[in-house]
């Protein structure tokens, strides 16, 4: 391996990494809450309301993210939608995440055993001061680590962006694999750094894992 | 049962509830005075529980019409948001223990207890917690105000259950099977706490399988099968000598558990 | 804004010509997957540090990477020592892909198998291997079945980006069609379905396959 060439890379390919770094922690935050309105709208009182979001999660989670990006970003233009590759990117990651959230969400929210539920009514709460107090408290732990490994897919999805010229990880290291003919430095370093991303995330979920279930280790 | 000229506290007239095709309730009629404790005693399946948890509103009645202290609880006229708003102060007046316990896991024992009169009766923190020593310090767990519910005995749990309940200052007490979860050597302590709330004429109904207890601490006992009411009387009466064939089987089957918890008495 | 899907008609041997190419890939990967899903297992559970180190280092190495970097690497980087065509590249990548995420599958139900298992089999006479062959191996897979189902659909969907490096499977198919008509928002919209349905019969059949699977669980 060529150590010269792979310090020489580094600055090129961590500027690209903060591309998908940013890229994905847009995607994620909006993702939180499309997949917060997805949640609700599932409970909602109104059954058209309910079949429209549960369609729209079946029709994200059964489409490849790829095929939605390209779809939204060289068909888009056709319906009035011209984003930038780079806003497309967060847009259509965000869109596509938020489906798959959604379901992380509600699946933490019914983990909760239903006698917290019957306690908290009993007491007087309404359903929304119990879901505030009691089961989001309790549920949050499991929701964080599922969100979490969403996040990792996330990082992982964004390397697809490439493919609409955004400049990332991927993005980089192919277009320097084509210009040092070095691939195995190259890839060595790309996929370093995909790596500590990806545990700088799992590191952030577990802390906040930690914090959100602090009380099952008093 | 007992005759009144003041509003009883809880009323039930011609309650029915099905489960689909099931009838568990088949006409319900019930009326308990202030400061009286009823047990409701029968065999699993019998309704009892459903009877208990429609007072809360838990399970929502079909037919018939429950009344806390002259007050409509159960209201088909009301929709939505109203009726939210409706049965969240009714259940504010009703205290309910559950068979599990049912604490919140995340909540020290003392903010188990004063997390409803802060949240909904805006209770200062300093006063929220005066009372919350005061109640745990009265089934006994003052020191273990700052522990979690994760380290509690089950019996220490149902104590706290109660001292939650108590917290709102209810009107009425529920105890659905409250002791029935437990080890047998722990059901006495939570015994100890009902019948010290009996003593201070807490108004309670109590549906149970501790058939030593529910003799010794009720004013009025109700024999429930197959969702209808088979004979109701005193307790003396009704534990020594029922009228009806099924009440006497019933009994008979539960002597054994009966003659374990005679040992306490 | 108009729509025009009289193009897509035309070109709509064109694209089930990519749809065949797309379960045809996904079949061998789906094989090739969980056949050396299930291999690399055995291996990395059974087998010394020597020999299952490196394989826990590769499972963890395809898992910690996005697949279209280790396309790129495969293709335009290895091309540089050998020529290999691209769908072999395409195939080879995204099963090696799959098998390591069917490996971390398979080794957590593997070990989930209970020691009495193990136990109640050499007290028979069966030997080491043949109890891992005939007694554990069958009761992971029937477990691992809902999760490898779930990877295989997740899979199928991974197929489209083989059209990065120019595999003539649906979505390059695609491609090519909308160069000629000009129309991307018609075909992706196609694409979207054809995939939807795909997904529909893939979750439909991870349903049988499952129901008939747990009576042996």
């Amino acid at each position: 391996m060529d150590i010269n060439l792979m310090i020489e890379l580094t600055p090129l390919l961590v500027k690209a990494a903060w591309v998908t770094i940013d890229i994905s922690a847009r995607a994620l935050f909006f993702g939180f809450f499309i997949a917060s309105a997805l949640v609700t709208l599932r409970t909602s009182r109104t059954p058209p309301v309910r079949w429209l979001a549960r369609a729209y999660i079946s029709v994200v989670r059964g489409t490849p993210y790829f095929v939605q990006l390209l779809l939204v970003f060289y068909g888009g233009p056709a319906i009035g939608l011209r984003l930038d590759p780079f806003t497309c990117g967060v847009v259509v990651g965000a869109f596509n995440i938020g489906a798959y959230m959604s379901e992380a969400i509600r699946g933490a929210i019914e983990s909760v055993d239903s006698g917290q539920n019957e306690a908290s009514r009993s007491l007087g709460f309404g359903r929304f001061a119990t879901l505030q107090h009691i089961v989001l408290p309790q549920a949050s732990g499991l929701m964080i680590r599922s969100i979490g490994v969403l996040a990792i897919i996330l990082v992982k999805n964004s390397s697809l962006v490439s493919i609409i010229s955004v400049v990332e990880l991927t993005y980089q290291a192919q277009r320097l694999i084509g210009s040092t003919y070095k691939p195995l430095e190259v890839f060595t370093l790309s996929a370093l750094m995909y790596i500590v991303i990806i545990y700088a995330v799992m590191g952030i979920v577990e802390f906040l894992y930690r914090r959100a279930t602090r009380y099952t280790f008093l | 049962m007992t005759q009144g000229t003041e509003t009883p506290m809880v009323e039930l007239k011609g309650v029915k509830k099905r489960f689909g095709d099931l009838e568990v309730l088949k006409g319900i009629d019930l009326k308990v005075d202030r400061g009286k404790i009823i047990s409701i005693i029968g065999p699993s399946g019998s309704g009892k529980s459903t009877l208990l948890r429609s007072i809360n509103n838990l399970e929502v009645i079909d037919e018939g019409c429950i009344l806390l202290d002259g007050t409509q609880v159960n209201r088909p006229d009301l929709k939505g948001l109203a009726f939210e708003r409706h049965i969240n102060h009714i259940r504010q007046n009703m205290g309910m223990v559950f068979q599990h316990f049912n604490l919140f896991p995340h909540l020290s024992t003392l903010e188990n207890v004063t997390l409803a009169p802060r949240k909904l009766k805006g209770m200062a923190a300093k006063d929220a917690r005066e009372l919350g020593m005061e109640l745990l310090e009265r089934v006994g767990l003052a020191d273990k105000a700052s522990t979690y519910p994760s380290s509690l005995s089950g019996g220490q749990k149902q104590r706290v259950a109660i001292a939650r309940a108590l917290a709102m200052q209810p009107k009425v007490m529920l105890f659905d099977e409250a002791t029935s979860a437990l080890d047998p050597e722990l059901v006495e302590e939570v015994n100890r706490v009902m019948k010290s709330l009996a003593e201070e004429h807490m108004t309670m109904l109590i549906v149970t399988h501790e058939m030593a207890f529910a003799r010794d601490v009720s004013d009025w006992a109700m024999f429930m099968d197959g969702g209808v009411v088979i004979e109701e009387n005193t307790p003396d009466h009704l534990f020594s000598h029922p009228d009806q064939e099924r009440t006497r089987n019933f009994l008979r089957k539960h002597l054994g558990r009966q003659e374990q918890t005679q040992e306490y008495l | 804004m108009e729509f025009d899907f009289s193009p897509v008609i035309t070109y709509f041997p064109t694209l089930l010509k990519g749809v065949g190419a797309t379960l045809l890939i996904g079949l061998v990967v789906a094989i090739m997957s969980i056949i050396g899903g299930q291999v690399v297992a055995v291996i990395t559970l059974y087998t010394r540090k020597a020999v299952n180190w490196p394989l826990r280092f590769f499972i963890w190495l395809f898992m910690t990477t996005p697949l279209l970097l280790q396309l790129y690497f495969l293709y335009f980087g290895m091309g540089q020592w050998i020529l290999i065509p691209a769908i072999v590249v395409g195939v080879l990548g995204l099963g090696f892909h799959y098998m390591a995420y069917n490996a971390d599958i398979f080794i957590a139900t593997i070990k989930s198998v209970s020691s009495g298992q193990y136990e109640a089999s050499r007290s028979l006479g069966f030997g080491h291997l043949a109890t891992i062959f005939h007694i554990i191996l069958p009761q992971a897979f029937y477990r691992a079945l809902p999760q490898l189902g779930n990877n295989m659909i997740i899979m199928v969907k991974d197929i489209s980006v083989l059209s990065a490096i120019g595999i003539a499977e649906l979505v390059y198919m695609s491609q090519y069609a909308i160069s000629v008509t000009f129309r991307p928002f018609e075909f992706y919209i196609t694409i979207a379905v054809i995939y939807y349905l795909i997904n529909i019969a893939m979750e439909s059949g991870q349903s049988w396959v499952e129901r008939r699977a747990a009576q042996r669980r």
